[in-house]
């Protein structure tokens, strides 16, 4: 019986929308689907279902996983209601040591669509939770997602995955947190209404600003969108007496030539005493006159500019997905190794001590009696104990150990001896305490 | 003389010079525990270093320039973990380590053996004050000048449009730059006009006049000028941000030159000769 780990499933780069919406799981849904599946897909010996908007994956041990799979997706067009040829051309399988990668994969946040976004840590741990709660995971969907967890943990601690802007807007907002300490004391405006520009003040608004003032062209619309945001609308022939206020400047006016120029701008300067100005140009043609970029303590960067912003970010991002790729591999040659059966070791371990204090407990049960024996007597009942219980653990132990070349089937025997001898989940068992290892605290999601 | 313990303390120095300076580079969160770690128990081991040589020579050990070049090593060392704790600033290490080592490893070279007794004239409880106070301000204008440096580093990447990347952590916006700058400067110009008050109090005390015009002395004043005048630009004029800091980096050498040459050169009675 060799039992193969195996994933299969549709995700953002091979499904639309459209198809992934209509495969989703809620997580309520999942435990009894799982339920479902284990009886419509019998081939499979433990089953987990990851359901996030980016992906929908059954993940199974089984003997035969092509077969499995079938069934899986059986299940999946029936459960959803589904013709499989809707979904079928998304569908990827993966079994063994490519489908583990996978897994580790994801839980580092290296498939998800913005790399390094860190919820899907916490929906992998949901899913497992459910599975758990449904009775299909067992010795090596437990281990894999564990070994999962562990490997999200160790890329996020030891690359810069998770940092760096996504978007021209959040790039901006990340620029005035260069520039400015706290934005809770700072003025914006908004010049023009472009769609970006609006986005922007909107996310400097979330974080918390002390005041917005909008101007447009056509007067209603910077009313209308200030009480919209909660801002206040400056009328745009006359917003220039304002501009002293103002921290961050964001403009989108459509115009052909440069709004502000450089010498009413000298004058803008010194009545704010050179405090610094973050001018964004998301116009085009630009808003502001490049060379006001020279002027003590303005920062102004244009659309340009923050697209590159963003490029470099991700440019950051790669090279950090190349590091963390490199520790999915390292993690995926322990986990193999493992998988493999040549890693008995804790087996091994809890078997000899559990067969040792059970010979201590039986001893001590009638040490009253010893005690009353002749010292050579006694010694002698210790010594057959002793022997009794070596001799036993000799024989189950070096079985284990031969079964080393027999691949994943060493794994099975040494649980079923260790379920005998020791029962189920053990002190030393794997790495149980990870799951409540919450440390969702590090990243800087947007 | 040099006791046991600034070997310890140099090596910690060192360390985590070579630890803050290597994050700079690399950018691993990790380094930067142990280099703060580093400097911390460096300044421990210093700090028993000056107890030592405090109790032998039963007042505090600043007699001569070796000796408050040591001190200044140390009060550097450990306003500049406050500054990388509190305000989460670990950039500035890679120049608060560097400075304490270098002015450790020029004190401890320059120390002479010769036990220094102080003459009794100017064994007064004056002399504390007046030493600590003036080696405080140049504390502060140490790191003024050190987070200038980063600042202008910093800025002249957002304006070139290079903005920090994501491996680059611990360095604080550039208005939370300009205005620590603008903190330490204002602490530094405080205890430098102590410093020359009390010492002239202490001057008028055991000479009976309040200024001698010593090399010191004189030099002291034109910093003390310099420095108001920086602190007197930004609150009339709005001079902040990039001139500010350029501004503190030129007068920083001025004092630096100050420091250095009057004791080298020009020796006077803040030299350590009492003659």
């Amino acid at each position: 019986m060799d039992q193969t780990f195996f994933i299969v499933g549709v995700n953002h780069r091979t499904a639309p929308v459209a198809v992934r919406e209509r495969l989703a799981f809620t997580e309520e849904e999942t435990p009894a689907a799982l339920r479902r599946l284990r009886n419509a897909a019998p081939a499979m010996t433990e089953a987990a279902l990851v359901s996030t908007c980016n992906r929908v994956e059954i993940s199974g041990v089984a003997a035969d996983p092509v077969l499995a799979a079938e069934q899986a997706l059986k299940f999946l067009a029936a459960d959803r209601n589904l013709d499989s040829s809707v979904f079928s051309d998304a569908i990827y399988t993966m079994a063994g040591r490519e489908a583990v990668r996978h897994i580790f994969r994801v839980a580092a946040s290296l498939d998800s669509m913005v790399v390094g976004e860190p919820q899907i840590l916490g929906q992998l741990k949901v899913a497992y939770a459910n599975a758990a709660q449904a009775g299909t995971v067992g010795l090596v969907l437990h281990r894999a997602f564990h070994k999962a967890f562990s490997v999200a943990k160790r890329v996020r601690q030891g690359t810069m995955i998770g940092h760096g802007s996504m978007s021209v807007s959040s790039a901006a907002v990340s620029l005035a947190g260069q520039i400015f300490d706290t934005l809770k004391d700072k003025t914006v405006m908004l010049m023009g209404a472009g769609k970006m520009a609006e986005l922007t003040a909107r996310q400097l608004k979330a974080l918390g600003i002390q005041s917005l003032l909008i101007t447009s062209r056509t007067f209603d619309r910077a009313v209308a969108l200030a009480r919209e945001l909660g801002g206040t609308a400056v009328p745009f022939d006359n917003y220039q007496p304002y501009l002293k206020m103002v921290d961050v400047l964001i403009g989108s006016v459509a115009s052909t030539k440069p709004v502000l120029g450089r010498a009413e701008f000298e004058l803008v300067i010194r009545e704010r005493r050179y405090r610094p100005m973050f001018l964004i140009d998301m116009g085009v043609p630009r808003n502001f006159d490049e060379r006001l970029n020279e002027m003590q303590n303005v920062y102004l960067y244009d659309i340009d500019d923050l697209g590159s912003a963003v490029e470099r970010s991700r440019g950051g991002r790669e090279r950090e997905a190349e590091k963390a790729e490199e520790i999915v591999e390292l993690e995926l040659d322990s986990f193999q190794k493992w998988l493999s059966g040549l890693d008995l070791t804790p087996t091994i371990k809890d078997i000899r001590y559990s067969i040792e204090r059970l010979r201590d407990a039986e001893l001590g049960r009638n040490r009253g009696w010893l005690d009353s024996l002749e010292d050579a007597d006694r010694e002698r009942i210790e010594l057959l104990a002793r022997g009794l219980t070596n001799k036993l653990l000799h024989r189950i132990l070096s079985g284990l150990r031969n079964q080393e070349s027999a691949t994943p089937d060493a794994v099975y025997a040494a649980e079923i001896a260790r379920r005998l001898l020791v029962g189920e989940f053990s002190a030393t068992d794997i790495e149980a305490d990870e799951i409540s290892d919450d440390d969702d605290g590090g990243g800087d999601a947007k | 003389m040099v006791t046991f313990w600034a070997i310890p303390a140099l090596v910690c120095y060192a360390t985590s010079a070579a630890l803050f300076v290597a994050h700079r580079i690399s950018g691993r969160v990790r380094a930067t525990g142990y280099a703060v770690a580093t400097l911390g128990v460096g300044a421990v081991f210093h700090a028993l270093d000056l107890a030592a040589r405090g109790i032998q020579a039963g007042n505090i050990p600043v007699a001569n320039f070796a000796q408050a070049l040591s001190f200044l090593a140390w009060l550097t060392a450990l306003v500049g973990l406050v500054l990388i704790v509190r305000l989460r600033m670990s950039v500035i290490g890679a120049f608060v380590a560097p400075v304490a080592t270098v002015a450790l490893s020029a004190a401890s070279l320059t120390m002479t053996s010769a036990r220094l007794v102080l003459p009794d004239a100017l064994r007064s409880v004056w002399l504390p004050i007046h030493v600590t106070l003036a080696i405080l301000g140049y504390t502060m204008f140490v790191l003024a000048a050190s987070v200038s440096i980063v600042y202008l580093a910093f800025e002249s990447r957002l304006k070139a449009k290079r903005p920090a990347g994501p491996v680059e952590g611990g360095v604080p916006s550039l208005e939370k730059l300009d205005r620590i700058n603008y903190h330490l400067l204002g602490w530094g110009f405080l205890m430098l006009s102590l410093a020359i008050a009390s010492g002239a109090v202490w001057a008028d005390a055991t000479w009976g006049h309040f200024w001698s015009w010593e090399p010191i002395e004189s030099w002291s004043l034109v910093v003390w000028i310099l420095y108001a005048g920086l602190l007197e630009s930004r609150l009339t004029v709005g001079w902040r941000g990039r001139r500010a800091a350029a501004l503190t980096l030129v007068l920083f050498t001025v004092l630096v030159g100050s420091f250095v040459g009057v004791n080298l050169i020009f020796p006077g009675k803040h030299g350590g000769n009492f003659g």
